[in-house]
Formats: C-alpha cells, sequence, structure tokens
C-alpha cells in the first residue's frame, strides 16, 4: 500500500508541475536542509509516544519485566498476582518474555529497514546522478527483482539455510529496497539540476563528494519515512517468518511466541492471556512507525526542496 | 513502441533471474547438493547416493545441467518428491486450483470493496466515518495477516461455532466449499480492502484538486455523479498498480492462512515441505509462485496501458 502510493507521488508531482495548478508560487525557493515546523500532528504525536514506550520496553527491559524470560515456573498458569499474564508451556513467564522480545522484534526490524534504505539510497543516487546506461540497468534490475516474491524466497531459503538472525536480517534487507531506490533516483533526477550542484561541478568536486554534500541531504528528509515504513513492514515478515519457525529459535521476538502459542497448544487450551499480548504488541508497534512514516511522507512533501531546480 | 518492448525485456529478464536462482539455489546451499535436491529426512544408503549423483547429472559441468535443468522445465518436469512419493508437478497443479481460487476470490472482492470505501472516504475525509475507515484500515493493514486469522478462527469457529474449522469442504458441493471457505477468504480479503482502501483514498484526494474536477462542478455536476464518472476512473489507476503487487503479497499471506484454517492448498503443502525438509517441492512451488505472480505482473501493465494513454508515449 505505501509503496504504491509513494511511488506514484514523485511522479505525479513531476505531472502536476506541468500543468499549472491553481496553487500559489512558493516563497522558499532554495533551501538545503530546513527542519520541519509543526509535524506532531495528532496521529505523530500517538505514534510517537507508542513507539517511545517500545523502545524503552526494548532498551531497558529489567525495569519493566518481573522475571527473567527464561526462568521456569509451573506451566500453562493462568493470569495470577504473581504471573500478570500466566506461564507458557515450558513455565516461562509470558510478560517478561513480552517485554524481552520486543528487543528481538525491533532489532531485527530496524536492522533490516536500515540495509534495504542503504541499499536503495546508494542505487537510486548512482542511477539518477549518472543517468545513461547505468541508469537503465539499475532500474531494470529494480524492476526484475521487484517482481520476484519475497516471502516464498525467504521461506525457501530459510529452509535451507539453518535459521540464524544474521541470514535473517540481510534476506529482509534485500526484500524492500526498491521504492527507496526508485524515489531516490526521481528526486536526484530533480536535484542534479539545481546551480549549486552544477557549481560543485564546474569547481571540480568529484561526482562521489557532490552526491554525498551535496545531493544526499537534501534527499533525507524522504529517506526518513521510507526507513520507517521499512521496518514497519520488515516487522511483520519478521513476525511472519517466527511464526512458520524459520527466524532464530534461541532469539524469542514476538512472532515466535505467536508461533509458539499456536503450536503447542495455547489456542486451544484459550490462553487468551499467551497470544493476544504479542500480536497486539506487533499491530501496535507497526502502526506507530507506520504512523510516523507516514506523517513525516505527508508533512515532508509539503516542505520539500522542490525550489532546487527554480534555482 | 519502446516502451512495451522495455517491459517485455524487464520480465523476460524477470523470468531467467527466477529459473537461475532456482537453478543454483540447491547447488549453492551449504551441505551436499544430493541431499539438497532431494531432501534431508531421506534415508539413502551410499551406493543409492552415488547412482543418485550421475542421475541427477551432479556430476556434469555447469552448463550441462543447467541445459538438462530448462529442458525438463520445459517438459513441466520439476523433479521428484522423495518425501510424499509422486512428482512435483502433479502434487503443485492438485493443490494451486484451490489456492488460487481462494487468492483470486480474496484479491477481487478486496479490490471491490476497498476501492469502493477508499474513493468515497477520500471524497470526504473530513467525515468522522472517514475517519473512522481509515483509522480501522490502518491497524488492519498493520497486524500480522495469521494473527487476524487466528483470531477470527477462535471467535467464529471455536467460540461461536458459526464457521467449520478446517478443511475445504465436508461434500464435494457448493454450498459446503462456500461454508468452509467463508471466513478465509473474509480474513484475506480485509487485507486486501485495507491497501486498496489506503490507495485509492489517497488518490482520490489528489485527483480531487485537479482542474477537470473544478470544472465538472463548475458546470453543475452533483457530489457523486463527480465521483463516479470522472474521477473514480482517474484515481483507479495506482489501485491497478496495486493489485499486481498485492497478488505476490497475497500469494504469500494465503500461505499463513492455509496453516491457520487447515486447507489443503499450497500453503499447508509449503509448511510440511519445510518442516520435512522436502526441498524439490520447496523449489517447485517457489517456481510456479514467481510465475504466477510474474503473469499477474504482465496482465496488470497491460491492463495499465490500455486504460492510460500517457504510459504508452516512450518517456
Amino acid at each position: 500500500m505505501k509503496e504504491a502510493c509513494a511511488e506514484r507521488g514523485p511522479e505525479k508531482q513531476l505531472i502536476q508541475l506541468e500543468t499549472p495548478g491553481l496553487s500559489l508560487p512558493r516563497e522558499r525557493s532554495f533551501r538545503s536542509f530546513q527542519k520541519q515546523e509543526n509535524f506532531l500532528g495528532k496521529f505523530n504525536q500517538g505514534g510517537i509516544l507508542l513507539l517511545a514506550f517500545f523502545l524503552f520496553m526494548a532498551l531497558f527491559p529489567s525495569l519493566l519485566a518481573p522475571y527473567a524470560p527464561d526462568e521456569r515456573f509451573i506451566p500453562y498458569e493462568a493470569p495470577s498476582r504473581e504471573h500478570i499474564l500466566g506461564t507458557n508451556d515450558i513455565g516461562n513467564d509470558i510478560l517478561s518474555e513480552l517485554v524481552y522480545g520486543a528487543r528481538i522484534s525491533m532489532t531485527v526490524g530496524f536492522a533490516a529497514a536500515l540495509i534495504s534504505t542503504l541499499i536503495g539510497t546508494i542505487l537510486g543516487l548512482c542511477a539518477g546522478y549518472f543517468r545513461g546506461a547505468l541508469d537503465e540497468l539499475l532500474m531494470g534490475f529494480t524492476d526484475v527483482v521487484l517482481i520476484i516474491p519475497k516471502i516464498p524466497l525467504i521461506i525457501v531459503l530459510g529452509a535451507f539455510l539453518r535459521p540464524s538472525i544474521w541470514v535473517l536480517i540481510p534476506v529482509l534487507g534485500f526484500m524492500s529496497w526498491e521504492s527507496t531506490a526508485r524515489v531516490t533516483r526521481s528526486k536526484t533526477l530533480q536535484l542534479r539540476e539545481a546551480g549549486y550542484v552544477k557549481s560543485a561541478l564546474c569547481m571540480g568536486f568529484s561526482p562521489s563528494h557532490i552526491m554525498v554534500s551535496d545531493i544526499f541531504p537534501n534527499i533525507v528528509h524522504i529517506l526518513l519515512p521510507k526507513f520507517m515504513l521499512a521496518t514497519a513492514s520488515a516487522m511483520i515478515s519478521e513476525a511472519s517468518l517466527s511464526f512458520l519457525g524459520l527466524s532464530d529459535i534461541s532469539m524469542k521476538s514476538w512472532g515466535s511466541m505467536l508461533s509458539f502459542a499456536f503450536f503447542r497448544g495455547g489456542f486451544i487450551r484459550e490462553m487468551w492471556w499467551w497470544y493476544l499480548p504479542p500480536g497486539i504488541c506487533i499491530t501496535l508497534c507497526v502502526m506507530a512507525i507506520a504512523l510516523i512514516g507516514f506523517g513525516l511522507e505527508t508533512k515532508g512533501e509539503k516542505y520539500a526542496g522542490e525550489g532546487a531546480d527554480k534555482a | 513502441m519502446s516502451g512495451i518492448a522495455r517491459k517485455i525485456i524487464r520480465y523476460f529478464a524477470s523470468f531467467v533471474l527466477i529459473t537461475i536462482i532456482n537453478f543454483t539455489l540447491p547447488r549453492l546451499m551449504p551441505g551436499d547438493p544430493v541431499k539438497n535436491l532431494i531432501g534431508e529426512d531421506v534415508y539413502v544408503s551410499e551406493y543409492v547416493m552415488e547412482e543418485l549423483r550421475t542421475e541427477l547429472g551432479l556430476n556434469r559441468p555447469l552448463h550441462e545441467q543447467f541445459t538438462a535443468f530448462l529442458s525438463d522445465l520445459l517438459h513441466l518436469d520439476m523433479g521428484y518428491s522423495y518425501h510424499l512419493h509422486a512428482p512435483v508437478a502433479e502434487i503443485l497443479l492438485d493443490r494451486m486450483g484451490w489456492t488460487l481460487l481462494f487468492v483470486g476470490v480474496s484479491v477481487f472482492i478486496g479490490a471491490l470493496l476497498g476501492s469502493l470505501l477508499g474513493a468515497l472516504a477520500g471524497w470526504k475525509p473530513e467525515r468522522k466515518m472517514s475517519r473512522f475507515a481509515g483509522f480501522a484500515f490502518v491497524v488492519c493493514s498493520c497486524t500480522p495477516p495469521y494473527f487476524l486469522a487466528l483470531l477470527s478462527l477462535y471467535l467464529f469457529s471455536f467460540k461461536l461455532g458459526l464457521f467449520p474449522s478446517k478443511g475445504f469442504y465436508d461434500a464435494p458441493e457448493i454450498g459446503s466449499v462456500l461454508h468452509h471457505l467463508f471466513l478465509p477468504v473474509c480474513v484475506m480479503s480485509v487485507f486486501s480492502a485495507s491497501r486498496n482502501f489506503l490507495v485509492m483514498r489517497g488518490s482520490v484526494i489528489q485527483e480531487k484538486t485537479q482542474l477537470y474536477s473544478l470544472y465538472a462542478r463548475a458546470k453543475g455536476l452533483h457530489d457523486t455523479g463527480i465521483l463516479f464518472r470522472h474521477i473514480i476512473k482517474n484515481a483507479s489507476l495506482p489501485v491497478i498498480t496495486l493489485l499486481a503487487l498485492d497478488f505476490g503479497f497475497l500469494f504469500s499471506g494465503a500461505l499463513f492462512i492455509e496453516i491457520i484454517f487447515s486447507l489443503n492448498g499450497m500453503g499447508t503443502l509449503i509448511y510440511d515441505a519445510i518442516m520435512g525438509k522436502d526441498y524439490p517441492l520447496l523449489q517447485g512451488a517457489f517456481l510456479v509462485i514467481a510465475l504466477t505472480v510474474l503473469f499477474a505482473n504482465m496482465l496488470a501493465d497491460l491492463l495499465y496501458a490500455l486504460i492510460d494513454p500517457r504510459v504508452r508515449r516512450p518517456a
């Protein structure tokens, strides 16, 4: 959903600039990097609060969890005063598992999104800056990879390789770089016509220097929401893979908790305290990240540096 | 037209890439390629392993293996699953029909529902209903698909006993099939609808600012007229792109939902293959899924080019 919407976004903007609309010309016509004022809309505030809560849960789990996650008690217990969320099938306290699981889910999400954003940015920058044959090649490559269904590929890979977190993160990272690459490329195409880029070229700076210090800071405001949305989608993919048992078994993420709940009889015994909390946590965390990403994206479009080509 | 030629080249390249991945995967993965090609849980003696090695052609150089692989593929021979004791192609064809039925119906219903609701919500985004629907759909799209399926299975099948909890049918008649498939199709449609809703809503909001809608309003056309006669046609372009992307996404989602609802489609097949490390089946399934998604993308591209003349112009 998000990729398709954002994909059409910048291209639509390009088309709109050609047909004179009813909007007044913007006063800011030349900027390198400007802080967004007023992006704390209502949704954004909620999203940031939620995300802060989950980050807190991930960074300081011992403050929130009553026990260590691998301490064993009586299994299959219902919620009680000592175990607020009961215990699972081998006796671990579910609340502690939940709190410690935040770490794993969010680490995998952020790391995979980092890799994906990095790859997408580099490819998009190169394709947009150098143009010509390289552009065709890279965009063709992007299109080609876009079509391959990722989750079946990850499933097949996961079945072959020993499931570990160091395999999972790169593989998830290779999943969602296409839209980032596309958007980076279109922005770079716009920005490379700007006056300051041309003067840097005249002064003899190398392409890599121009890309890093002139073009890159102007696309950061696009990359941030893409990064957020990539995190959200990576978290959901990780949850799905853990459900199938294809992620690291030594590290219990929320998805693994759900998987254990389903396959170890928590479902049939109507232990809603086992499978509802991780699912709700995944949903809330992904929603917080996605809302922040959406908020940044829509606000960013308004204050974007489109005036660069008017300079 | 160079646009179409370029697209055809891209699709062909995707197809080649998929076959190459399928070919190199078992041979690159750690472990004995013979094991990778026949599956892990199969116990064979050393002598049989050597026989299999020559039969599978692992002694020959790579390009010969690749040509053999391609020719096998063209003969629709995707290997033999030693786990299930049947050729992979047969097993896949058996189960694929059901999965396609279920995914196809969900995509269709979801697209219709999502587009309609999205158009209405985009047209009047300030109303409470639009905001609520938007929020609800955002929540739905952030939930892992199997979680929603789990919840609905629990509520509607266990607790309320309204729907059967497993299988495609009790008796091979259409009423039973509908009864069994109702819940899974509902869940998948909600997913597809939420994605379509968000895209359609954004698209309609953008289209509302265009000049032609202002002109229609100036001519005196009423609300629903503008919406349904003009805006929807232009706003549905991203939805078509989304449909293509969605097909691949929904296929993957369908795998999980099939596992949860115990439907005998490709999802459970793949899951059992993962558990039993039945690699030929997994590779065959991946190939089939990838090709189906490729085909759906091609169709969507064609449809898009038919509907939007701007795309046909060389960029």
